[in-house]
């Protein structure tokens, strides 16, 4: 059973969501979507301060056999983005949740349509 | 229609496969991960259920000047047990299939040709037979083969079939044909023998330690070696000139398809080349490559290669080795290389 932290916001298209104090959401995969993907082994991450509209693919997760596209869950400025996995994209399979997240998004306006984390499960059920 | 099945089907969904379509047979893909997988085999020994590959048995008194005749290795050079990897080509010097011939005795030989290509290689064989005394039987439905392959499968196979084997060279255990063949580039060996046995072999190399690999890893482990892949590397219309394979041909034996390549051999022609990317990334088929901001080709394979870290693919280029090239993945220009193979 893949893991689903209550703590967490979630999209149909499988990535996960975290809202700060400051309004910024932090953005990873699930844990159900590393596992369909398999071995990640190259991410390709956008650059700080690119901005995207929500649904737009902003980075492409590789496994050996396929490329997901990963989609900007809201519209709104990449702040931060996580270089580590660019060395060790296989942190994305070891911990989805934890080390392996991808961008942090500045957005431009409050979430709209996220799933929570019983819809979610529900969703991949 | 519906899939194929191996007969060891409930056995890989039980292991955690994920099943997928490959040449019409539902086969595992994947159990672990194809990395994990791809390293047990270079680092320990795996095992490799590929019963959806062919075999064709040629009998009489004729099967060496006839299989010399369909394929471009001259078989009289071969000795009772040799195996030899070499290719079948249509009167354009074209590649029908790619096959290792098996010489059991005189009078006996078995081709393994690819899953999707047993039926067009049985009609090929049969069409050009009129002339040579010997029968041809597709055995494909009624046999099964197991691949056992990395550095620890002579001692496994040593263990289960008291036996050993030594490179392109086949031995008859009992009911079963053990071959030092693969398509991996690691020590170790093929099975083949009749399919109610297939179960007993599986269960055996599997307690004995080998690790189950799915067709994913045996993609990338062929591909580190620059091994083709039917109906990728060559799809009808690849010449063996053109895939870089001269070394299967013997020139001294008259084979369909060598005029073709004995004129192809003057002119110049594009040559399937590794690839080999500087850049990070993973590489795919189709992937455009170009040269001097000039597409030149496009990539019949391409993956990552786990042992390197790196993407390598093949594509068929009119350079040099060492020559710089780009690929074009998602609008950016990748650097990479022309390297020899194999990459490992």
């Amino acid at each position: 059973m893949s893991e689903v932290p209550d703590n967490l916001s979630y999209t149909k298209d499988h990535e996960w969501m975290l809202i700060d104090d400051g309004g910024k959401v932090r953005v990873g995969i699930t844990d159900h979507a590393q596992d369909a993907l398999s071995d990640v082994v190259f991410v390709e991450l956008p650059e700080i301060g690119t901005k995207f509209s929500e649904g737009d693919a902003m980075a492409v997760a590789e496994s050996v056999k396929a490329a997901s596209d990963i989609y900007a869950p809201v519209s709104g400025e990449i702040v931060e983005v996580n270089d580590k996995l660019e060395e060790s994209p296989e942190l994305i399979n070891e911990s989805p949740y934890g080390v392996g997240w991808m961008v942090v998004i500045m957005p431009d306006n409050k979430l709209e349509n996220t799933l929570d984390s019983e819809s979610y499960r529900k969703l991949i059920d | 229609m519906s899939l194929r099945k191996t007969p060891l089907s409930k056995q890989h969904i039980e292991l955690g496969a994920k099943m997928v379509d490959f040449a019409g047979w539902e086969m595992p893909i994947q159990y672990s991960s194809i990395i994990s997988e791809h390293k047990s085999v270079r680092e320990t020994a795996g095992i490799f259920d590929v019963s959806h590959m062919g075999q064709i048995f040629v009998r009489g008194p004729d099967v060496v000047k006839f299989l010399s005749y369909i394929t471009t290795w001259n078989m009289e050079r071969q000795k009772d047990g040799d195996c030899r990897y070499c290719h079948i080509l249509n009167e354009k010097g074209q590649i029908i299939d790619d096959t290792i011939v098996y010489t059991i005795n005189p009078n006996e030989c078995l081709l393994v040709p690819n899953a999707s290509k047993i039926i067009e290689i049985r009609d090929w064989l049969l069409a050009h037979s009129n002339e040579f005394n010997v029968t041809i039987q597709d055995l494909s439905d009624l046999y099964f083969c197991l691949a056992l392959q990395g550095p620890e499968a002579p001692r496994l196979l040593g263990q289960h079939l008291n036996t050993s084997v030594n490179s392109f060279q086949l031995k008859k255990s009992s009911d079963v044909i053990v071959s030092g063949t693969g398509y991996t580039g690691e020590l170790g060996c093929e099975i083949i023998g009749p399919l109610d046995q297939i179960e007993f072999h599986w269960e055996a190399l599997l307690d004995m330690g080998a690790i189950p690999i799915g067709l994913g890893a045996r993609d990338t482990l062929r591909l580190e070696k620059g091994y083709l892949l039917s109906g990728q590397d060559f799809k009808g219309s690849e010449t063996t000139l053109e895939t870089n394979y001269a070394w299967v041909i013997d020139w001294d034996h008259d084979f369909i398809g060598r005029e073709a390549l004995m004129s192809q051999k003057k002119t110049k022609y594009s040559k399937l080349s590794g690839i080999l990317l500087e850049d990070r990334g993973v590489l795919r088929p189709g992937c455009p490559v170009f040269y001097n901001n000039t597409k030149v080709s496009e990539l019949t394979s391409g993956s990552l290669s786990p042992m390197l870290r790196k993407g390598i693919g093949l594509s068929y280029l009119d350079l040099d080795i060492d020559s710089k090239i780009t690929l074009e993945v998602r609008g950016k220009h990748l650097n990479a290389r022309v390297v020899r193979t194999p990459f490992l």
